[in-house]
């Protein structure tokens, strides 16, 4: 079932077309990324979304309704620029927030300690909101749009502004966010952070979605591939070298190029038998990146079904879902290996 | 919740932020300043006629500064995470003007305080005190109501100019008087004079109100007077909660 469904939605500011037909659908329980540049119309969108704003043409249904104005309550919005009122506590906030959300008593109360529990912010929970860094006001953000338990969280731009370490604290917060089950509206120009939060992308340019794919299949194996290990033993640059000639062995460096998921199995495999501890699986290109500017640039490639791009792995960490033989189970096997190395490395100094 | 407890909420939470914005000072000192050159205690008692209307010229002023600056802080980006939820635009607006009716209104009593504490009017009992209270509240009612109808939030930028020319009009009569008028051509001049008539027909119970607040005279018509400013209240803010929740939501950055 679609939670949000715009057919061909036309928005001007003046005579500013902003939107100029975007259609799009997103299904409960995923996440959905809209990229696009600055400027290129997303909050319009989402605030066109949440009824501030209303289309010149076009039909919009959120949550099965195009009452938009009467949605409130069902929809978590975190607008951009972190925009809130900043002169109460963040408990106070949540609580007036609370209230405005029909909460009230020991219901509120308990929702509003989860949610600072959730997003980490318990201990400073009486503390002013201007006293808060960005990362913080971030999560207290997430944490007021959590508060009502929305069946669509919409955010504007939730790591614009933060530093890497904030910008790592919110992905992670809103990975856990996504196990909750809520279906999750993202407008970012942050590809890292559709990369690794979003189920699909849609990317707005020119008015328009201009490419639309499944992440996964921006995930899976292909192009070429550098895997970096410690040490090589004596004879097994050979023995890989003997796998494909696509495989090039220099010093700690193993290039697949170009990679196939059986190749990157077998030469993962190899690797794994014969105990090498090994570094880094890094694409040499994203695809992501690549079907992005390709969208932007009103290059053809990138349909909206995104058939014609070209696969390729991504990082180890995480070890994204793919399918059968695309070398997942390996890189999960690979990452338990490294986290039980690491679990028994202080034992073992202790 | 219903609307009246939300709008009540708001209104709380928007007093709270002004509270402690700081903004409040302005009140203070202005109240200070006021107290200090207006009420305090001089050779001669305080009439109450002098009381009313020099309270109500002051607080009327202060409500000028006081609604700019409560509409401005609902007018920001932060009330887009508040209309998101189940506020509803209606008691998001009449949140606010409940605040500047209650900074106001708290004003005047302040100012009363101190004034029954210190130097007491002369011949004001606690009746006389309650009907030069009544229309001078409600003409303070009536402004924030103005200036919420007029706030950016709700009218944009045209429909504002335009109602502002209308006031303009309505009180160009002490501009525009007699030789100008005779100079006009007849067709215009009757034309003014019927526009400045119409127009000036809701300022009406705003004048008399004040009339009637330093008189305490509420003989013959005059009762209707209250009931009349409190009827202009409710329409001007019926129409500008219609207005706000049917326009596009754009707060100024």
């Amino acid at each position: 079932m679609n939670v949000i469904e715009i057919e061909d939605v036309h928005k001007a500011y003046e005579d500013v077309a902003v939107l100029r037909g975007v259609s799009l659908h997103v299904m409960r329980g995923t996440v959905y990324g809209l990229l696009g540049p600055n400027g290129s119309g997303k909050t319009t969108l989402i605030h066109v979304m949440l009824g501030f704003l209303r289309p010149d043409r076009g039909t919009l249904r959120v949550l099965g309704s195009n009452q938009l104005q009467r949605i409130d309550g069902r929809v978590g919005y975190v607008p951009e620029r972190l925009r809130y009122h900043t002169r109460y506590t963040a408990r106070e906030y949540l609580h007036y927030l609370g209230r405005f959300s029909n909460l009230s008593g020991a219901a509120l109360s308990s929702r509003i300690n989860a949610e600072l529990g959730a997003v980490g912010l318990t201990a400073v929970a009486d503390r002013q909101l201007s006293t808060f860094s960005r990362g913080m006001l971030q999560r207290i953000g997430i944490a007021q749009a959590l508060l009502s338990e929305p069946e669509l969280l919409l955010i504007d731009e939730p790591t614009s502004g933060l530093d890497p370490g904030g910008q790592h604290d919110v992905i992670a917060l809103l990975d856990r966010v996504r196990t909750r089950g809520c279906t999750i509206f993202m407008a970012t120009h942050f590809l890292d952070e559709a990369e690794l939060l979003c189920d699909r992308i849609g990317v707005l340019h020119a008015g328009r979605i201009a490419a639309e794919t499944e992440m996964h299949r921006l995930r899976g194996p292909g192009g070429s591939v550098v895997i970096t290990v410690e040490a090589l033993p004596p004879g097994m640059a050979e023995m890989l070298a003997s796998f494909s000639p696509a495989v090039r062995c220099i010093g700690q460096e193993i290039t697949l190029a170009p990679n196939t998921p059986a190749l990157q199995a077998r030469v993962l495999r190899a690797l794994l038998d014969g105990g090498v501890a090994i570094l880094s699986l890094v694409p040499q290109h994203r695809p992501i990146e690549e079907f992005y500017l390709r969208a932007v640039r009103g290059e053809k490639a990138p349909d909206r079904a995104s058939q014609a791009m070209e696969p390729s792995p991504d990082a180890i960490v995480p070890p994204p879902p793919g399918p059968s033989g695309t070398g997942d189970t390996l890189l999960r096997e690979l990452l338990s290996r490294e986290e039980g190395r690491q679990r028994s490395e202080p034992e073992s100094d202790a | 919740m219903s609307a009246l407890h939300r709008t009540l909420q708001f209104a709380v939470f928007t007093l709270i932020e002004y509270l402690r914005s700081g903004r409040i000072m302005v009140e203070a000192l202005a109240t200070a300043a006021a107290f200090y050159l207006l009420f305090r205690r001089w050779t001669t008692p305080m009439a109450p006629e002098y009381f009313f209307s020099t309270v109500g010229l002051f607080t009327l002023g202060l409500t000028f500064y006081t609604g700019s600056a409560i509409l401005a802080l609902g007018d920001r980006p932060p009330g887009y995470v508040l209309l998101a939820r189940r506020l509803g635009r209606g008691p998001y607006l009449l949140g606010l003007y409940t605040a500047i009716l209650a900074v106001t209104w708290g004003v005047y009593g302040v100012i009363c305080l101190l004034v029954a504490a210190t130097n007491p009017v002369d011949g004001l009992d606690l009746r006389g005190w309650l009907l030069g209270t009544a229309p001078l509240l409600l003409n303070l009612a009536l402004l924030a109501a103005l200036l919420t109808l007029l706030s950016p939030i709700v009218l944009p930028a045209p429909w504002r100019l335009a109602v502002l020319a209308l006031v303009a009009l309505a009180f160009s009569g002490s501009l525009i008087g007699g030789p100008t008028m005779a100079s006009l051509p007849a067709p215009v001049a009757v034309g003014l004079d019927v526009l400045r008539t119409v127009l000036s027909t809701p300022l009406l119970p705003a004048f008399t109100g004040f009339a009637i607040s330093v008189s305490r005279d509420y003989s013959g018509v005059s009762i209707a007077i209250p009931v009349a400013q409190l009827f202009l209240v409710i329409g001007m803010l019926a129409l500008a909660v219609y207005t706000f929740a049917r326009r596009e939501l754009i707060f100024s950055s």
